[in-house]
């Protein structure tokens, strides 16, 4: 036979090797941080408070992330996400409140988001209808359901009124893990270079957290084992790589696609839950404030995938808390991203990849110009600093980006062959 | 021919689909451990015949019975329940997933997804010499191994009865000396094969039995050792086969398109091109024969201005157009017949008029200076559709309503409009019928004595030798070799395209 078959290198090596890769990245931005830390002396830049309410920003956004993966990996586009973690707002206090158990809330936080879910499907797999225009109703319609819902079941409560209802019961906060928490503060109290950044990141983790963040990420965690491990996971995963491939195998698409977009709205909706319950001091109108949306392109930056899509959550997280905490921190962004854009110019230099070089070069250039020329950030930029330079190294900083081969598009039974 | 060697029998098979009547009366049989061929045009009936057996479109009459019972088969699962499995002619793979994930889709129960599968695909794969990889990513394979891998699937899923939808269409003719040995042992080991094609050499010598359709029913059945391919043509069309054969040269001298050393890089640096160098004089055809994926989408894209080359030189007469675009080119009088004319060539919903427009939008009969001549150009889509002969109810209906076939010729009436200086005509038969194919070669051939250069891009190598006064060989983005076509055969084209020696 004269045929020509491809001989392919040993696949796991190659694993490896990613897997090698994202431990390399994440150290290497822990050592940049730490170094622009240093150099700035800004210390709350790694402190444990920064990381803790980094941690506080992230959670949301992952879920959100986490419920657009799962849709878009069974093909379907949810940009719905920010009205369903809206109806989990409401859902979380609504059900906190009448249960005394936040816990119960969480349930109905994804109770809620599930049925914004159940809309998005019932419209975009049974009736085809296009995801986009659904998703934008399904966020209308998240709205103004919670605005009314509020109006109608909170204005009466005790701590509650027409937009907000507070003095919720949260979950449970592990104060300390003995042995962990008090040496890796102290650690971190040292400012040494690397390693107290590490150690803040141990003591934020260990330290005054909220179970549900732990929760969450553990969600994580299982979402990439059932999606890549599980044969439900594969049925998923191959509705949105070819729909029409699995249909011939006997997979019944339309129910995988259901169930896939009824856990998205699910996650979304404990993203919902936890902004309520934990990131904030009770239920109050549109609190989600976009982060459907940035989670949406948190997942998307993340290339479709569980790690990548925590690492996208993270660096948004990271930005938001900073904003939060004093404008110096802010200006110390300016030379992270400077760093970090240089950085990835070098790399494109070796790779010869001369455009993008000079694409990430410009910008790193101008942001170094901006920090050494001034002293702060001017006080309207603070709020937007930290969401266009974290787009700048996210949307810069990714290459070959490779989403489902059906998402987003049309499917309807019988039209494989 | 005893009732227990029957593994499937179709009695009064009809299916119709709105406004069209797809399958009526089909009766067919087909025997335990042979290979059954199902020949017929396009358009004949055939892919919905196998998607009925399959499960994935159920009939309006008839019964369906395997192995002696009489089934139902409402979905693809209950034809595998029943031992169906079937390869479509566009592979059912989803490229991001790997090898074993697109084996085990759908049938995780029978070995798991982890080790035992990949064992079981391993075992599969040494009994037939597929030479699978469990853990490649299907992307990376080419399409002789993506081929094997749908049979392997067909086989994991423990299938007795194998139905193959034009598996030849995209293979060399040394692929498909492999793939035919694998369905010969496939044949021995006591599987039914069903062997869907309208090539009839392929047919005369794989098959042990032929069954015929035509216009949606089965209109007769031959022994392969005794017909001929005079009789199978005339059993399919009612006429013998038109073949593309060309007259004398009217090559000239004056050169119309040149290439010089031309490469083109994709954007992480590696070579799509390399070097391209060629000349096509007025009144030539130059044949470009390539396994698809070799360069040959790029280089028509290059000349098209679509894509702009990193290193060489591209002539158009005397003129460098090197960095000219496409409405400039086309301006300069280059046809252009798609591969893919539903993506490139036709807005499907749009009338025929429009259609007559679309990469023409600047000159006469369509446009008066800015504005659209909308009279021009219904009159100018009128002549088209007499003079071509694109059977059409009217030029306001849409392109969808079309034929591939009608479509095609509207495309090539299209191109051939302002008196081009140059066509680039790729794939311009694929999925077309055998009247429409003739007429279409007719057209070309025309063009040709009247001067004009062609470059011809075909996967059908009697095409390409038929029609062409040059053949060049593309194999990963270069040119490797040049062939006369008054000399040349199938097998050395198809050796030069892999890279191999002569078969």
């Amino acid at each position: 036979m004269t045929t020509t078959t491809t001989t392919p290198g040993p696949v796991t090596r190659v694993r490896n090797a990613a897997r090698a890769n994202w431990l390399f990245i994440a150290l290497g931005a822990v050592a940049v941080v730490s170094l622009v830390r240093i150099v700035t002396d800004t210390n709350d830049l790694t402190s444990v408070g920064t990381i803790r309410a980094a941690i506080i920003a992230t959670c949301p956004i992952l879920m959100a992330g986490l419920g657009g993966l799962w849709a878009e990996r069974a093909g379907v586009v949810n940009i719905g996400l920010e009205g369903q973690m809206v109806l989990g707002t409401w859902g979380a206090a609504f059900f906190t409140y009448h249960s005394g158990s936040p816990w119960v809330g969480i349930l109905g936080a994804a109770l809620l988001g599930m049925i914004g879910g159940l809309l998005h499907a019932i419209a975009t797999v049974t009736f085809g209808v296009d995801h986009i225009v659904s998703g934008v109703a399904i966020n209308l319609i998240g709205v103004g359901a919670t605005t009314y819902l509020a109006e109608a079941t909170f204005t009466d409560l005790e701590g509650g009124g027409p937009r907000q209802l507070i003095g919720l019961p949260t979950p449970t906060t592990i104060d300390r893990i003995p042995g962990i928490s008090g040496s890796a503060a102290d650690l971190a109290d040292k400012h040494w270079f690397f390693i107290s950044d590490v150690a803040s990141f141990v003591a934020a983790l260990t330290t005054k957290i909220s179970l549900l963040s732990l929760v969450i990420f553990a969600l994580v965690v299982a979402s990439g084992w059932i999606l890549w491990k599980t044969s439900f996971g594969l049925r998923l995963r191959s509705c949105g790589e070819n729909p029409q491939a699995a249909e011939t195998l006997g997979v019944n698409v339309y129910l995988y696609k259901y169930v896939a977009v009824l856990i998205s709205g699910a996650m979304a909706g404990i993203g919902g839950g936890f902004l309520a319950l934990v990131a904030s001091s009770g239920f109050s109108t549109n609190q989600t404030n976009g982060r459907g949306y940035i989670g949406l392109a948190a997942m998307i930056f993340g290339n479709w995938r569980p790690g990548g899509l925590l690492a996208g959550a993270l660096t948004f997280g990271y930005t938001d808390s900073l904003r939060l905490r004093d404008t110096h921190a802010v200006h110390s962004l300016l030379l992270l991203v400077a760093v970090a854009l240089i950085a990835i110019t070098v790399l494109r230099v070796v790779r010869r990849q001369i455009a993008g070089a000079v694409a990430m070069a410009v910008p790193g250039a101008a942001l170094l110009v901006w920090f050494l020329s001034t002293d702060s950030v001017p006080r309207d930029f603070t709020s937007m600093t930290p969401y266009v330079t974290t787009l700048f190294v996210l949307a810069l900083g990714t290459q070959r980006l490779r989403m489902p081969a059906a998402d987003g598009r049309p499917y309807r039974k019988g039209s494989a062959g | 021919m005893t009732q227990e060697s029957v593994a499937v029998e179709l009695r009064g098979i009809g299916k119709r689909f709105p406004g069209v009547i797809a399958n009526h009366d089909v009766d067919l049989t087909i025997r335990a451990g042979t290979v059954h061929a199902l020949i017929g045009e396009n358009g004949a009936g055939k892919s919905t015949l196998m998607k009925i057996l399959y499960g994935v479109q159920k009939p309006d009459d008839g019964t369906i019975s395997i192995n002696g019972r009489e089934v139902a088969l409402r979905t693809p699962t209950d034809a595998i329940a029943n031992g169906v499995g079937m390869v479509f002619q566009h592979f059912m793979l989803a490229d991001n997933l790997t090898v074993l994930e697109n084996m085990v889709l759908g049938a995780e129960k029978l070995h798991g997804i982890g080790d035992r599968a990949r064992a079981e695909i391993r075992r599969i794969s040494d009994a037939f010499g597929f030479g699978l990889q469990p853990d490649v990513l299907v992307e990376k394979l080419g399409v002789a191994d993506r081929q094997r891998l749908e049979i392997a699937k067909v086989l994991y899923r423990g299938a007795r009865i194998i139905i193959l939808d034009e598996p030849t269409a995209v293979l060399v003719p040394q692929e498909v000396d492999a793939l035919f040995a694998n369905l010969r042992e496939l044949r021995n080991a006591g599987n039914a094969v069903l062997f869907i094609s309208h090539k009839l050499d392929e047919v005369l010598d794989i098959a042990d039995d032929i069954t015929v359709m035509r216009r949606g029913t089965t209109v007769g059945t031959a022994d392969p050792r005794t017909t001929t391919k005079r009789e199978l043509a005339e059993l399919m069309v009612g006429s013998e086969l038109p073949s593309p054969e060309t007259e004398e040269s009217t090559v000239t001298d004056t050169v119309q398109l040149t290439l010089a050393d031309v490469t083109l890089a994709d954007e992480f640096g590696r070579n799509l091109l390399t070097d391209v160098s060629l000349s096509i004089r007025r009144g030539e055809i130059l044949g470009i024969a390539g396994v698809e994926g070799n360069g040959q989408a790029e280089l028509v894209e290059t000349i098209m201005g679509m894509r702009i080359p990193g290193a060489g030189r591209i002539h158009l007469g005397t003129e460098d157009v090197t960095h000219w675009h496409t409405r400039k080119l086309r301006e300069a009088g280059i046809g252009y017949i798609p591969e893919d004319r539903h993506r490139h060539g036709l807005l499907l919903d749009a009338p025929l008029w429009e259609n007559r427009i679309l990469g023409h939008q600047t000159q006469a009969p369509n446009a008066k200076g800015p504005w659209i001549n909308r009279s021009g150009a219904r009159k100018d889509t009128q002549r088209i559709v007499t003079e071509y002969d694109v059977r059409a109810p009217g030029i306001d209906t849409p392109a969808r309503a079309l034929s591939g076939g009608n479509q095609q010729k509207l495309i090539v009436g299209r191109e051939m409009s302002g008196d081009p200086v140059l066509l680039i005509a790729s794939h311009p038969t694929r999925g077309v019928d055998v009247g429409a194919q003739a007429a279409i070669w007719d057209h070309i051939k025309r063009a040709r004595r009247a001067g004009l250069a062609v470059l011809l891009i075909s996967a059908d190598l009697d095409e390409l030798i038929g029609l062409s006064d040059t053949i060049q060989v593309i194999l990963r983005g270069r040119l490797v070799g040049t062939f006369d076509p008054a000399s040349v055969t199938p097998q050395d084209l198809g050796a030069a395209m892999t890279g191999g020696e002569a078969a």
